[in-house]
């Protein structure tokens, strides 16, 4: 099997044509990219994109069906104990046994992980306000975000796996959470791999953008070179097109009259070279959000 | 409602109308005239057809929901929204299940029990309606019970008020007809209402505040939290404690509970109040070591389960995704079920030293030589392997099904349910056939041993084709290997040994191969090996 090689041996998730299917529906398909240690990778891509699906075969709590997968150079599912010691994890449906009290999980967890760090995970339980007597199940969707956050990071893992840590949050414990992880990955250099359809979060953070598409990788580079890549434009006809004007290299093309905004893949010459085509002119121009690259591709025909 | 009903339970359905369809063949068949000892024999498969197919119904019918995250068991949520009148919800299970549940008590007690000689000292009408009234109760108290405090406390309370209303009749004083219905009419109509107040108060949203009680209680944890920081000394012991948490204590509360209140209350109280003698004390005795064996292979269903309430079976995600492997997370499942085992007949040893000292009939010690081997002298060393041997097997049938259950697939789990009971029931059709037939009998003595060795073998074969299987996809060690091998070998040579004795004892030394092959193919060996492997296959889905 044949893994997608860094510039260096230095890949700490290696992803090789991995497929997989749920009776008829594929939900990954040949899916390939690595993450290479130190970075913070984000991966999005809309609901039902194979986020989820891909973070479990990283886990091994899914096997490829087809294609491979590594993690620090180990298959997660031959060997769990040597992969899964050096990743934390904060799953999207949080899955924390809900009768178990704050305090309890915490020594539950640490039992695992013997380069637990008491001071460290003392220190993030005051942070984020929790209380040790208070029952899990007791606790708001924001905390037990928090609590999971909390288990995955006290050990100081490798590999910082985290799959829509966002979700349900408000903006305040969001920041909570995004800030922890920058300081992490700032102070200690590790990596961190994580899910998001708030593509404004990924942007600010991730240094690397995976989008998946329907099972498939879409866009895979440094998130300043995804969003380089793209220009979002407008786009002015001398007389109003009857209908939606065809733009070759346009991911996404919307508006009515003489005026149209478009997202275009490629540079500012070819936009300039296929507008000229249809008549049109670029008028209008700037570098387009992870947002609007992602509505663009996702409302278009995902290629 | 009744297709949601009849939809979740099909196959606990299909087997409840086996087994009274088997209790009314027993019936016919003793009607046509069978020896004694064959006819105790069909009274007490099907007593224990009946039994089980019964409790069955009553889960079925209760109309419960368990929320496993929340830890939760009630009315079940969804239906709470739905624009429907309170009165109308807590009504229509209510009937439905009473229903149920008294209309195949009576199939069972007219069809099929009553001609097996159990003819019920009270009117079938009044058994039914204090059985309704009872049903009704624990749906009551199960659908409300986010607004009942001390809840087991309760459901006991309701359990004794009923076992005492259900006595009436039998009293030593009189009671008149109309204040024995009176009074069942008053908790038929109790039940119904405290489920409608439970429920109108779950609708508006007051039922999951704590209480002052509770408050206090978390108050007092939360001091206790602040000063207790005991680490686990090994991610073994962490994860025995967590299946202890969820689940090891379930059948020493609910064996202990019957051991040291239960019986106590039912043999020196309830007998007392209906001017019966209490039974001897080796019945009492027996009655308290039975039961929890008898327990343990009805709880034992669920014991691969990870979280008892939890439905989908699937190993939950914080467990799987800590570095232990499958061996370690089933080995910690095994040494649980084995404390469990062994804390139950404690419990029970120490229900049935109660029991003796409020008969004031001497003790434990006294009495103990009547169930050892070694007589009355050395009934100190007799007793120890007595209770040894009770602990493998409870042990043993706790772990029942471990390895099917351990895959995570509800379809696997049933289809070996469903092999285990039909093997069953062939092993008795067998006995049946032995027992009957005089030369089938010679034939399967001059091939059992042959049978037994073979069944061993494969037993083994399997085992150790399972074991390397996992060792090559490092699905266990080799040192959980050991322990599981070498436990086996030892127990098997224990509870061989220990029915050899008992063969010498009963001056049967013929028998003592085939005890011996049977002690080292009930004990379970293939279905450990396997666990592991299913675990992964759950795991790694």
């Amino acid at each position: 099997m044949k893994f997608p090689s860094p510039s260096s041996a230095e890949a700490v998730v290696a992803v090789s044509d991995l497929s997989r299917h749920f009776g008829s529906k594929a939900a990954l398909d040949e899916v390939s990219f690595f993450v290479s240690r130190g970075s913070v990778l984000g991966l999005v891509g809309e609901n039902g994109a194979g986020k989820t699906t891909l973070i479990k075969h990283l886990l091994g709590t899914l096997k490829a069906q087809a294609g491979g997968v590594r993690v620090f150079g180990l298959d997660p599912v031959a060997d769990p104990v040597g992969v899964l010691g050096r990743v934390g994890y904060l799953s999207e449906r949080r899955d924390l046994p809900g009768w178990m009290r704050v305090d309890q999980f915490m020594r539950y967890t640490q039992a695992f992980y013997p380069g637990w760090d008491e001071q460290y995970a003392g220190q993030l339980l005051e942070q984020f306000q929790l209380d040790p007597a208070q029952k899990i199940k007791t606790l708001s969707q924001g905390q037990q975000a928090k609590i999971g956050l909390l288990t995955s990071l006290a050990y100081r893992p490798e590999l910082l796996i985290l799959d829509e840590p966002s979700s349900g949050l408000d903006p305040v414990v969001r920041r909570d959470i995004l800030e922890a992880i920058i300081r992490i990955v700032a102070e200690e250099g590790r990596t961190v791999l994580f899910s998001s359809h708030l593509l404004d979060e990924v942007q600010r953070v991730a240094d690397h953008v995976v989008m998946l598409q329907r099972g498939r990788v879409v866009l895979n580079g440094r998130t300043e070179e995804v969003r380089g890549d793209h220009i979002s434009a407008v786009l002015a006809f001398a007389e109003p097109p009857a209908k939606t004007p065809v733009l070759e290299g346009a991911h996404a093309v919307a508006g009515y009259g003489s005026e149209w905004r478009v997202l275009f893949g490629g540079s500012r010459l070819e936009l300039e070279t296929a507008a000229a085509l249809i008549g049109a002119r670029v008028v209008e121009e700037r570098t387009p959000t992870l947002d609007e690259i992602l509505v663009a591709r996702a409302g278009g025909k995902g290629s | 409602m009744l297709w949601e009903i009849w939809g979740g339970h099909k196959a606990g359905f299909f087997w409840q109308g086996v087994t009274l369809g088997a209790g009314l063949c027993f019936a016919q068949w003793k009607r046509h005239g069978v020896s004694e000892l064959l006819a105790v024999e069909l009274t007490i498969a099907s007593l224990s057809a009946f039994i089980g197919g019964y409790l069955h119904l009553l889960s079925c019918f209760a109309y419960v929901e368990m929320d496993a995250a929340k830890v939760k068991v009630g009315y079940p949520g969804r239906l709470l929204l739905k624009p429907l009148r309170t009165f109308h919800l807590v009504l229509a299970p209510m009937l439905v299940g009473g229903l149920a549940v008294t209309t195949m008590l009576d199939i069972w007690l007219a069809f099929v029990l009553k001609p097996l000689g159990f003819l019920p000292a009270y009117d079938l009408c009044w058994i039914s309606a204090v059985l309704l009234s009872f049903f009704w109760w624990m749906q009551a108290l199960a659908w409300g019970l986010p607004l009942v405090r001390f809840r087991s406390f309760v459901m006991v309370a309701a359990a004794l008020i009923h076992l005492t209303v259900g006595v009436m009749p039998q009293l030593p004083f009189s009671i008149s007809p109309a204040w024995q219905w009176g009074t069942l009419g008053a908790l038929l109509v109790s039940a119904v209402s405290f489920a409608w107040i439970g429920l109108n108060l779950m609708r508006q949203g007051r039922g999951d505040g704590p209480s002052r009680i509770s408050a206090l209680w978390s108050g007092l944890r939360f001091a206790r939290a602040r000063t207790s920081r005991k680490k686990f000394r090994s991610a073994f012991a962490a994860q025995f404690w967590l299946e202890w948490q969820r689940q090891g204590g379930l059948l020493p509360g609910l064996s202990g509970g019957m051991a040291l209140v239960g019986f106590p209350f039912l043999f020196f109280v309830g007998f007392k109040w209906v001017g019966v003698d209490a039974p001897p004390p080796e019945v009492v005795l027996i009655l308290m070591l039975i039961g929890p064996l008898l327990l343990s292979g009805m709880l034992g269903a669920a014991l691969a389960k990870f979280d008892r309430l939890d439905s989908t079976r699937e190993l939950p995600g914080y467990i799987s995704v800590r570095p232990m492997t499958n061996g370690g997370l089933v080995m910690a499942k095994l040494a649980m079920a084995l404390a469990s085992s062994a804390l139950t007949l404690l419990l029970s040893v120490a229900g049935f030293c109660l029991c003796q000292a409020l008969a004031g009939k001497g003790t434990l010690l006294s009495k103990a030589g009547l169930v050892t081997p070694f007589g009355p002298v050395s009934y100190m060393t007799g007793c120890a392997p007595a209770l040894l041997l009770l602990i493998i097997m409870t042990w043993k049938n706790l772990l029942a099904g471990i390895g099917s259950g351990l895959t995570g697939r509800l379809w696997i789990a049933n289809l070996f349910g469903a092999w285990r009971g039909a093997a069953g029931m062939g092993f008795c059709a067998l006995v049946l056939a032995a027992k009957l037939y005089e030369d089938f009998r010679e034939a399967l003595l001059h091939w059992l041993t042959a049978i037994l060795i073979v069944c061993l073998a494969a037993k083994i074969g399997v085992s150790i084709a399972a074991f390397a299987w996992g060792l090559r996809r490092n699905a266990i060690t080799a040192r959980a290997i050991g322990w599981m091998a070498g436990g086996w070998t030892v127990c098997g040579i224990f509870v061989a040994g220990y029915a050899g004795h008992v063969c010498n004892a009963l001056n049967q030394p013929g028998l003592r191969i085939w005890v011996t092959l049977g002690a080292f193919l009930i004990l379970p060996l293939a279905d450990l090996a396997i666990a592991p492997l299913a675990l992964a296959w759950n795991r790694h889905r």
